[in-house]
């Protein structure tokens, strides 16, 4: 596709189009090969092509008012396994608990969302994870013959507190595995609630602004490669 | 019909391809550019999100872009797929290409840090006594600095310091220093560190990139054919002269494959694809040297401190604030000894706060330490220059290729001994400035990134005055084919601590001219 230019801005002139119709032209407008000599023409509208198409796009079609699935369905856990899961959501109700008037990572769902982040990661990573909530659990066994998610705060924080590490930096983990887990989990934790919908919700009713995660220019996929 | 012979083919459209159409179409040349990925239009192509209503709530899909660490949930459809544009690396040898395919390449996204190179760097050889100068001085490119300075609208302050070369800048009106600026600065002058300003390109309407300042006005001369989604897959030769021809390239979408004739061609694909093209076209490597001296910058040093008197939201008045830029002050003489080369320079930032990950807290005990430092700190962020190394290479993979059936690079990087001392020197240096201020150290990261992470890649298609040791002559023209031309960072010799956008800019800009003035001379073409 050749372009040419009026005024300041890209205009886009389409120079040659193979005859056809409906979709199978608009594909071969977007495919029209480089020749700034061949004549222009116009891209034929209408009837999509091939048995079955039917019509489509003619303006017709209403619109619903629709759920959304995180409004009517309750997460599903698969990633981790149970004794996994309630040592995260120990772990999560302690270092990012409801303060200041502010939903905590449990009520923002943060727990279920790295079951789901986790469960998609890379294998490191999500050994990482396993490893250190199993450790959780066996250090808790070990000081206090209980699983961690039965730990009250004291006894949490004794089996924590040893294993917290300043972290200047998000590509200098630290080395030791248990360690280098409570810094991956405690950036995560944090971020999966105060980017939940649950925290920017609360924090708006309560007209506080900024520190919710906030939200961004989202860019789209451009012109993805055409399959066919 | 048969096809039409340019006088010109650009391959690129980021800035050194801009400055090329733009320069060569002023001069009346007919000049086609084809580009890989397609056109992005802003208004059509980004949406306004909140975080939570993104599937992975900002993180990112896990595993999606890992070599590029300035990925995120929001812009990680601008970079380049790896599953259609693969590359590889020795595993325990990280290597971060980071790349945008659509008109405008990185021109679109880059940070407008807006420096010249001097004579430090550009004969960086007599000072570091190992013969890797440039072909060309500070003096052979300020004309052109000038120019690009003009069209990008560069802001800065003056300074008449040779290693900091002054440019044709719009000064803007510099509001005092806070005091904690001030202070380092008054020590800084006994550690010979020079306090300035950042230098920036303002462009237009928020944006300094070739599709706002360089393509529209190649447009407008009715001399310029742009053909988006275009993957120039090899460049093509006269068997009887040896010269250019052209290049086959294939489209994107349909995979058709397509040959252009041009009189010259002008490569300005970005650093690692101009030169994955030449050596897949198996072209310009008489010297052996192309796909050799990659290098870029380091990032990530940093060292954060904190102000006693601003903790605790106190912040006196004019106390906290603002910013300062300190250009390299290490190695400006030839007697200095250190145990490394080249330098580096800092930025000073005034007024931030701390990150809930410096302290072993968590709970309501970290909010309260967060809380406590806000807006009291002070951090210096160091980028210095690794130098250029031969073993540092790129060749073609032939066992991996691309979506369209192209051969992959394979990238061999490896940092030593000079990029580890200089961090360690970087971050002790001013470690020990914000020391000497009295300000609370909060953290201190000689870390840096790995290889490629600054995407301020250069080399592997070096200028040079000879032919055995160099890729281009001292106008980005090939030794070898005279009627090929390199223009981006792959030209560099050694890439210096500045952005390199300015440079390239005048390389470009430069070469163009030069091309345009041996075509119409028939000395080339």
């Amino acid at each position: 596709m050749i372009f040419s230019m009026k005024r300041r801005g890209f205009v886009k002139t389409l120079v040659a189009l193979p005859a056809a119709t409906g979709l199978a032209a608009q594909q071969a407008a977007q495919q029209a090969p480089a020749n700034p000599q061949a004549p222009a023409i116009p891209v034929p509208g209408g009837r999509g092509g091939g048995a079955g198409a039917g019509r489509f796009g003619q303006g017709n079609i209403p619109k619903f008012e629709v759920a959304q699935p995180d409004a009517i369905g309750e997460p599903t856990q698969r990633f981790f396994t149970p004794a996994q899961f309630s040592a995260l959501r120990k772990l999560s109700e302690t270092l990012m608990p409801a303060m200041r008037g502010l939903p905590g990572a449990l009520e923002c769902g943060a727990p279920e969302f790295l079951d789901f982040l986790l469960g998609t990661s890379p294998a490191e990573r999500q050994a990482t994870y396993r490893r250190g909530l199993d450790t959780l659990n066996a250090n808790a066994k070990k000081q206090f013959n209980k699983s961690f998610s039965e730990l009250d705060a004291t006894q949490a924080d004794a089996i924590i507190r040893p294993l917290l590490t300043p972290v200047p930096w998000q590509y200098d983990l630290p080395k030791d595995p248990a360690q280098r887990f409570i810094a991956e989990a405690h950036r995560d934790i944090r971020t999966a609630t105060v980017n939940s919908r649950e925290y920017a919700a609360t924090g708006a009713a309560s007209g506080r602004r900024g520190g919710f995660g906030g939200g961004g220019s989202f860019i789209l996929p451009i012109d993805p490669i055409y399959k066919g | 019909m048969p096809a039409k012979e340019y006088d010109v083919l650009i391959v690129g459209s980021g800035h050194s391809g801009g400055m090329a159409a733009n320069i060569l179409t002023k001069q009346g040349l007919s000049c086609l550019m084809l580009n890989a990925g397609p056109e992005s239009d802003f208004d059509h192509n980004r949406v306004n999100k909140a975080v939570y209503d993104l599937p992975y709530r900002g993180f990112g899909k896990p595993g999606r872009l890992p070599h590029v660490y300035q990925a995120n949930e929001f812009n990680a459809n601008q970079w380049v797929d790896e599953t259609e544009n693969p590359y590889t690396h020795d595993p325990a040898n990280l290597y971060n290409w980071v790349r945008v395919r659509l008109v405008g390449g990185r021109s679109l996204f880059w940070a407008r840090q807006s420096f010249r190179l001097s004579d430090f760097e550009f004969k960086a050889g007599d000072l570091e006594g190992n013969g890797q100068n440039w072909p060309i001085s500070l003096a052979d490119l300020h004309p052109f600095y000038n120019r690009v300075e003009e069209i990008f609208r560069v802001s800065g302050r003056k300074e008449g310091w040779p290693e900091f070369p002054d440019g044709n800048f719009i000064e803007p009106q510099y509001g005092p220093d806070s005091d904690s600026i001030k202070k380092l600065s008054e020590l800084g002058k006994a550690r010979g560190m020079k306090f300035s300003k950042m230098r920036s390109s303002g462009g237009q309407g928020g944006l300094a990139s070739s599709v706002n300042l360089l393509l529209p006005d190649a447009m407008a001369t009715g001399k310029l054919d742009m053909v988006p989604n275009a993957i120039v897959r090899e460049i093509t030769t006269d068997k009887n002269t040896g010269l250019a021809s052209g290049a086959h390239f294939v489209d994107r979408h349909s995979r058709h494959e397509r040959h252009v004739k041009a009189r010259v061609v002008v490569v300005a694909a970005g650093t690692l694809e101009s030169t994955r093209l030449l050596l897949n076209s198996n072209i310009a490597n008489s010297s052996g040297v192309l796909g050799r001296y990659l290098h870029d910058q380091i990032y990530g040093i940093q060292v954060v401190a904190s102000v006693a008197e601003a903790r605790d939201g106190k912040r006196p008045q004019g106390l906290m604030g603002g910013s300062a830029f300190i250009p390299r002050f290490r190695n400006l003489k030839k007697e200095e000894k250190r145990n490394f080369i080249k330098g580096y320079c800092v930025i000073i930032n005034s007024g931030g706060g701390a990150n809930p990950s410096l302290f072993a807290e968590y709970g309501e005990a970290l909010q309260k330490k967060v809380d406590s430092y806000a807006g009291s700190c002070v951090s210096g962020s160091i980028f210095g220059e690794r130098p250029p190394r031969y073993e540092n290479h790129v060749r073609i993979n032939k066992n991996v290729s691309d979506a369209w059936g192209i051969p992959a690079l394979h990238i061999e990087v490896k940092d030593g001994d000079n990029e580890r001392n200089m961090a360690k020197d970087a971050a002790d240096s001013i470690e020990e400035l914000f020391h000497a201020a009295g300000y609370d150290i909060v953290s201190k990261t000689p870390s840096f990134y790995p290889p490629g992470y600054s995407i301020h890649e250069v080399g592997t298609a070096r200028m040079g005055n000879d032919p055995k040791t160099s890729v281009l002559n001292k106008y980005n023209q090939s030794h070898d084919i005279k009627n090929l031309f390199v223009v981006d960072g792959s030209s560099f010799v050694t890439c210096g601590w500045q952005n390199p956008t300015m440079t390239i800019l005048a390389l470009s800009m430069r070469a163009s001219e030069y091309a345009a003035d041996q075509l119409k001379k028939r000395a080339i073409g």
